[in-house]
């Protein structure tokens, strides 16, 4: 059994653990808890055009971004493609995550280095990428009429699938390497154990391998649901003007409306929206399987 | 239960054979201990009968049911492994009705078998409790009682006392044992302990480099190994490097002639001989062989005493006597009388190197 030694409190170590955490802490403060602050403030201002922003203390904005189908619809289709990314990225990320973590293959760090691989390219590089792939004379389409599987192009570029597909290429990396690292701490023999004693591969997983995952699974997928939800690069070049998602919404109510009051609004509901779902996912699936 | 048959397993990773055509029988409720040093093959043969490594070559049979190509989940065979390997999110009964969930035992039987499984390994009232809130020899226990409760055909255990501490390893390995026994478990363990393999075992099985070199009773191994691996694997040896001259012959390379028995064929040959077989002091002369020797060291044991005697430049042997209230312990430098019988000689022809 492990012995657990602890430190008295007061100990010169507690004082040099403290003065760690300091330069963390104030970058944090002054990097995100302030501008967060401003803009939470600016948000219940007023807009009033060819004066922009005016002081005041008003939810009015809020009652706007909720009135108004249009931008309901923006956040319904955020949370939709955040959700099915996240669905998708566990769904591929678990196998491989699995596979990396119990090959004795020599080629391990290779196999974890193409994982990485994808992320030493910017995001915009790779969407510029699909875009050569997705498009209607792109490589996807000429291969299947090439081949006679289609006639015409199929619609790819500028569609939800598209933002779908790139996202989740963004993400899986991450999904891959939180959970590769939490299931090589499960013991193997544990897995043995289930299967001696009667489990078939998808019973194990259910009962036994899923369940000792579950802090690695959070992780991986509170991760990847927060880079979908807030992504930028990827739905503006893979979903084009008229696929709106919250994250471009934010940046083209500052920028190009110049509304900063609704633009704050509109982060405040991203960035809690994105919470709540957080938190109610970790419930869900703390319950599922713990 | 059942017996459990190994028809020429073999193991191969590319050239390397790890494990060469093995052939074994375990009888109905037998205790079989495969004993030897790391990387001997044992484990790998463990595990192919938990049906965990694919075997290159030959047969697995669990009575006369052929379960060579079945996957682990349906051979009925339960494993204890060294890590324990309890579920750690299940609690102790969770753990123990694991393997009846699995096999569709009704709800309502569940929870008596659970509860007698734990009576057996003597943790009733620890249902409730995790993995993690118990010693190692609880856990091994529970380990235990949840690879018995589903009454399994065959019982694997993969050096199941390595992880406890000394004292700890001696109760377990009774408590196994009395339990095998008592319900008649056909059991293959797995261990490099020589002391746990010879108190545990109904028979042994020596292993090296993959292949078995003897199988038989804690006697056959001790007093007729049958080679020079054996003999120095399983117990003590002092070993003479020499070669046999004729029938029941035998001179050292130090040019030392011993009397001794068995039919070995002349040529390059060492004798084996155990510390307990020999004397010393007045007794030794009327032996088949003795000689006179220096003492250059000696082990107080407590109740034994290891004396070592010098023969001649090359040759030496290690004498195990009993430290006796009335005896006088030699004194290194002393010059000593020391003799053993021709049978205690045991021959080998040396291996072609």
């Amino acid at each position: 059994m492990a012995t657990i030694t602890q430190r008295p409190v007061g100990e010169p170590g507690a004082l040099t653990a403290a003065g760690l955490l300091v330069p963390a802490s104030l970058f944090v403060a002054i990097g995100l808890l302030v501008p967060i602050a401003i803009l939470f403030r600016y948000s219940l201002n007023a807009f009033e055009p060819g004066k922009l922003m005016v002081d005041a203390l008003t939810i009015a904005n809020y009652v706007k971004f909720f009135s108004d189908p249009f931008y309901l619809q923006v956040l319904w289709r955020t949370v939709r493609v955040a959700v099915a990314c996240t669905v998708f990225c566990l769904l591929f990320g678990f196998p491989l995550a699995y596979v990396l973590a119990r090959t004795q293959s020599r080629f391990k760090n290779l196999l974890v280095m193409a994982i990485v691989l994808p992320l030493f390219v910017g995001n915009a590089v790779r969407a510029a990428g699909w875009m050569v792939a997705f498009g209607s004379k792109g490589f996807i389409n000429a291969s299947l009429m090439g081949l006679g599987l289609t006639s015409a192009p199929i619609e790819i570029m500028y569609t939800e699938l598209a933002v779908i597909i790139g996202i989740i290429a963004v993400n899986l990396p991450f999904m891959v390497l939180t959970l590769q690292s939490v299931i090589e701490g499960i013991d193997r023999n544990v897995e043995e154990a289930a299967f001696s004693l009667g489990a078939p591969p998808m019973t194990m997983a259910m009962r036994v391998l899923f369940p000792l995952a579950l802090p690695g699974i959070l992780a991986g997928v509170i991760l990847t649901f927060i880079l979908a939800m807030n992504a930028y690069a990827t739905p503006v070049l893979l979903g084009g003007p008229k696929f709106q998602t919250m994250g471009p919404l934010v940046f083209s109510t500052f920028a190009q409306q110049n509304n900063w009051p609704f633009g704050g609004a509109v982060s405040f509901i991203l960035m809690t929206a994105t919470l709540i779902l957080t938190v109610a996912s970790t419930l869900i699936i703390r319950r599922r399987y713990a | 239960m059942a017996s459990l048959t190994l028809d020429g397993l073999t193991k191969s990773y590319g050239d390397n054979t790890v494990v060469q055509s093995v052939s074994l029988g375990v009888k109905d409720g037998e205790f079989l201990v495969l004993l030897g040093p790391s990387g001997c093959g044992k484990t790998t043969t463990l595990r192919m009968i938990a049906g965990f490594v694919p075997p290159s070559g030959g047969a697995i049979r669990i009575g006369e049911r052929d379960i060579t190509q079945l996957p682990p989940w349906k051979r009925n065979a339960g494993l204890v492994f060294q890590s324990y390997a309890l579920f750690p999110h299940m609690t102790v009964a969770e753990n123990v009705a694991f393997g009846l969930e699995m096999r569709k035992v009704a709800k309502a039987e569940i929870g008596p078998r659970v509860a007698e499984a734990l009576r057996l390994v003597r943790l009733e009232g620890y249902g409730e409790r995790y993995p993690r809130q118990l010693s190692g020899g609880q856990q091994q226990r529970v380990a235990l009682a949840r690879a018995l409760v589903i009454r399994p055909d065959v019982l694997l255990l993969d050096e199941p006392l390595s992880n406890l501490d000394a004292k700890l390893r001696l109760e377990v390995r009774l408590e196994i044992r009395a339990l095998q026994q008592q319900l008649g478990l056909t059991t293959v363990m797995v261990t490099h302990d020589q002391e746990e393999a010879l108190t545990m075992a109904d028979r042994l099985v020596v292993m090296s480099e993959g292949r078995v070199r003897q199988v038989g009773s804690q006697a056959d191994l001790y007093e007729r190994p049958a080679d020079l691996f054996v003999a120095d694997f399983v117990g003590r040896s002092t070993m003479i490097a020499g070669a046999v001259t004729g029938p029941g012959a035998f001179r050292s390379d130090g040019g030392l002639v011993l009397r001794c028995t068995g039919e070995t064929p002349q040529g390059p040959a060492t004798v084996a001989l155990r510390p307990e077989r020999l004397t010393l002091g007045a007794d030794a002369a009327g032996l088949d062989n003795h000689a006179a020797g220096t003492v250059s060291f000696v082990s107080y044991l407590g109740a034994m005493l290891d004396v070592h005697v010098r023969l001649n430049d090359t040759d030496h042997v290690v004498a195990q006597i009993p430290n006796r209230a009335d005896g006088r312990i030699p004194a290194v430098g002393d010059t000593i009388e020391i003799g053993w019988p021709a049978s205690a000689c045991l021959v080998f022809p040396r291996e072609a190197a």
